[in-house]
């Protein structure tokens, strides 16, 4: 595995951490090694001793055994080079000849980008001018997030990567859908027999998709300011939760036939057009509040971040699909920086009864909806809730929940996104990653929104931290006569 | 958590995932062979002013979990400065015959009032969601407090006890009520079995007037109460109060519908004839326990409670 930007904060806290504790389940091969790459001077032994302080603090949940390190660090090399330098990738070759060689790697290759975003293609483009794309075994080349900022910018990337590997080879990461929860999705609908025959516009009034962080950008306000919400998290990683839970089921759990009715589903969400954004689309921006006990700085008082500046650090769209299945359901999907609680989640909001039968009964209460709520973080789970009968003379009902905690049912440890990403890379299981088509169709469908909010000028902040976002949104959901959950 | 160290809603919500599972695991498990069995119908926030109550709380909230399970929440307030620090841990019970504990979990905040914007913004995230948020107002520290409003914000229920020293008048109450809470006072619900005796016996009477007497020179919520439900629910009726004078808790004592009906109260009972037949209705001293209980039992408005309510503060 060639990691570049190896000396980045990503291989550090999650790649290295990863590969470890694969490692440790005895997961990886055992000529298995890792070259690390980056502009810093440093040698192999340097850079395995970086590696092992990152992995002795970022294990989670984990034992660091030192006798393992030992085994797995003979197996980690460091090349010092710049990308924009073609003799870097034949440094590259050569070592991987010698690791070939003096591990049995058998020609295997995974190139890992952990660079710039701006760097994805030259790094490709590096890699296939050097001969590095074609070997003895297989080559894959995975990158992160962002692909692209925009569809424009997307669709190029995409072209300049396919030039020198084949899609196949190309794996495009989003660790949300390497979280176990999020798998569990699909394992719930399509493994049990009760909820898919009510999952339709027929029973499901609506959904809200939620995934709050209770900090603000915490010192990255110079690399957020050039994302935002909606760019940093909807565009990507909620539109494929989305797409996770609408798609159809598919016929097989094989990569391509999932990817193909995520990508089906991604293609028929609603474009907006510009004068349907300001109703379906809320922008926000923290300003100073608490957070329990702490002070939160507003987010044009970050270091680095312009005192003007309109970067959204909260954004809430409606999205509509239009589907057999879905049609006139709305989605509501929000995230947002420096929210009252780290949250990620999915509520599934279930149409009333026909009747409410136990109006009089209940002093007038409204009938209480059913809702599935569908746990990504912290406390991952599956809650349902329903009314049930109070004990005792009378009909006072009262909401109830039925709960299932992932943490008190299995007791075991769940593996980390980048574990099961990283381990499905190397078997070459591309199913919870994603595709050209995936990328391009959730860009077009947040492209009308980021074209129209460029040519506004936002009065933030527009809401406090420590509360859940601006009153704009509320509004949103009322315009639908729904109001947001409180996760 | 030490006090002075920096406390949030995520820190606390992480204790408390840790917390059942610890309790899952086999080991814990043991101490019971069925496991424990997390039970939770509400979040239930309490604000409480000093130790002695904190500690008779404690005591009224292990005897609630039978039949109101829930995530409880209790805010100390204290004089001083500076001071924030929060504790979680769960509170079980094995029901007789059953192999499988009952756990409940509790989260104990303890605050100065120059945090109680902290407290704010650490209760509302950690209220569970998706049920019924009832606040216990106790402290009158809270309600002398600016920030009162906030946090009673964070309730779709709030109830006090206007008995209670310090606790919030009925123009604060109605306030409340127009404000769109949901509020409930124990007072009320301690007159819950007299209201039921009365509706039986003026259920075929149209009575022209009622006379409430209480004990003591001021009379006491229950008996404002008294007189403002039988006012609001019997049209034409002049309903009047009367105190004994003298020393006494301003509680009601004795009813009299015209000339012809008394009803006596006192020594747990309610002792009245009807025409040869004296009869005696047993009036139990409920305990907070007991009034609590049975007002958490009403998560919707209670229409009668809050009619009577504007009759007073109209």
């Amino acid at each position: 595995m060639v990691i570049y930007g190896a000396n980045g904060d990503l291989t550090k806290r999650k790649l290295m951490p990863a590969l470890y504790r694969l490692a440790y389940e005895g997961r990886l091969a055992p000529g298995f090694a890792v070259i690390g790459l980056s502009r810093t001077a440093m040698s192999s032994d340097d850079f395995r001793d970086r590696m092992k302080d990152s992995v002795k603090k970022f294990l989670e949940d984990s034992p660091f055994d030192e006798d393992l390190w030992t085994s797995f660090a003979q197996g980690i090399f460091y090349l010092a080079g710049d990308v924009a330098d073609q003799a870097s990738y034949e440094a590259v070759r050569k070592c991987l000849s010698e690791v070939e060689e003096s591990r049995k790697t058998e020609g295997n290759v995974l190139f890992y980008l952990s660079t710039q975003p701006s760097q994805y293609a030259q790094i490709a483009e590096g890699l296939g001018a050097a001969g590095l794309n074609k070997g003895n075994g297989w080559r894959r080349i995975v990158i992160e997030k962002p692909f692209g900022h925009d569809l424009k910018s997307a669709v190029e990337l995409n072209a300049r990567l396919q030039k020198v590997f084949e899609e196949k080879e190309i794996y495009r990461i989003d660790h949300y859908l390497g979280k176990e929860t999020v798998q569990n999705i699909m394992a719930f609908r399509f493994g049990n027999g009760i909820f898919e025959p009510l999952w339709n516009r027929t029973y499901i009034d609506h959904v809200q998709i939620t995934a709050a962080e209770s900090i603000g950008v915490e010192g990255r306000g110079a690399y957020y300011q050039e994302a935002g919400a909606l760019r940093d998290m909807i565009q990507n990683h909620l539109l494929q939760v989305m797409a996770t839970v609408t798609m159809e089921p598919a016929s097989s759990f094989t990569s391509d036939a999932v990817r193909d009715e995520r990508a089906k589903l991604l293609r028929a969400v609603r474009i907006m057009r510009p004068d349907q954004v300001p109703d379906n689309a809320v922008a926000g921006q923290y300003g100073s509040g608490r957070s329990g006990s702490e002070k939160v700085p507003g987010f044009r008082e970050e270091k680095g971040v312009h005192p003007d500046s309109q970067t959204d650090t909260y954004a809430a769209v409606t999205f509509l699909i239009d589907n057999w299945r879905w049609a006139g359901v709305p989605f509501y999907i929000r995230t947002g920086k420096a929210l009252p609680k780290r949250v990620s989640e999915i509520a599934i909001q279930f149409r009333t009864a026909p009747l409410a039968m136990f109006r009089k009964a209940t002093a007038g209460a409204e009938t209480v909806p059913n809702m599935l709520i569908l746990r990504i973080q912290p406390e991952e789970g599956i809650s349902l809730r329903f009314v049930s009968k109070r004990p005792g003379s009378g009909m006072q009902l009262r909401p109830v929940s039925m709960d299932f905690n992932y943490g008190s049912s299995f007791g075991e440890r769940s593996p980390s996104a980048y574990e099961t990403l990283l381990l499905d890379a190397i078997t070459g299981d591309a199913t919870l990653y994603t595709r050209q088509d995936m990328v391009e169709a959730s860009w077009s469908a947040v492209q009308p929104i980021l074209d129209y909010w460029s040519t506004q000028k936002f009065a933030f902040p527009n809401y406090e931290a420590g509360t859940w976002g601006p009153k704009e949104s509320d509004e949103m959901l009322a315009r639908w006569g729904h109001t947001w959950r409180r996760p | 958590m030490a006090a002075g160290a920096s406390i949030k809603p995520d820190g606390i919500l992480k204790q408390l995932g840790e917390l059942w599972t610890t309790m899952a695991k086999p080991e814990a498990a043991e101490l019971s062979e069925g496991g424990v069995l997390r039970a939770c119908a509400m979040t239930l926030i309490s604000f409480v002013d000093d130790e002695e109550d904190a500690l008779a709380l404690g005591d009224i909230l292990a005897s609630l979990m039978k039949e109101h399970p829930s995530r409880a929440v209790v805010v100390r307030l204290k004089e001083g400065e500076d001071f924030l620090d929060a504790r979680v841990f769960a509170q079980c019970w094995m029901p007789f015959g059953h192999r499988r504990q009952i756990c409940c979990e509790q989260v104990e905040i303890t605050a100065s009032m120059d945090r109680l914007a902290d407290v704010a913004s650490l209760v509302g995230p950690i209220a569970v969601p998706d049920l019924p948020r009832m606040i216990l107002l106790r402290s009158a520290r809270l309600v002398r407090a600016g920030a009162l409003r906030k946090i009673l914000a964070l309730g779709d229920k709030i109830i006090v006890d206007s008995a209670r020293a310090g606790a919030p008048g009925f123009g604060e109450l109605g306030g409340l009520l127009d404000a769109g809470h949901i509020t409930g006072d124990l007072a009320w619900t301690r007159i819950t079995e007299l209201r039921a005796l009365l509706a039986q016996l003026l259920d075929k009477r149209r009575p022209a007037s009622i006379l409430i007497e209480y004990a003591g020179k001021e009379a006491g919520p229950e008996s404002r109460y008294l007189e403002a439900w039988l006012a609001s629910s019997l049209e034409g009726c002049q309903v009047g109060l009367k105190g004994s004078g003298g020393a006494g808790d301003g509680k009601p004592r004795a009813i009299h519908v015209d000339t012809d009906l008394a009803v006596e109260i006192g020594h747990g009972a309610a002792e009245y004839d009807i025409g040869t037949l004296h009869r005696r209705a047993s009036m139990s001293a409920c305990s907070d326990q007991e009034l609590l209980n049975s007002e958490l039992s009403i998560v919707g408005h209670d229409l009668v409670f809050e009619r009577a309510l504007n009759h007073i503060t109209a």
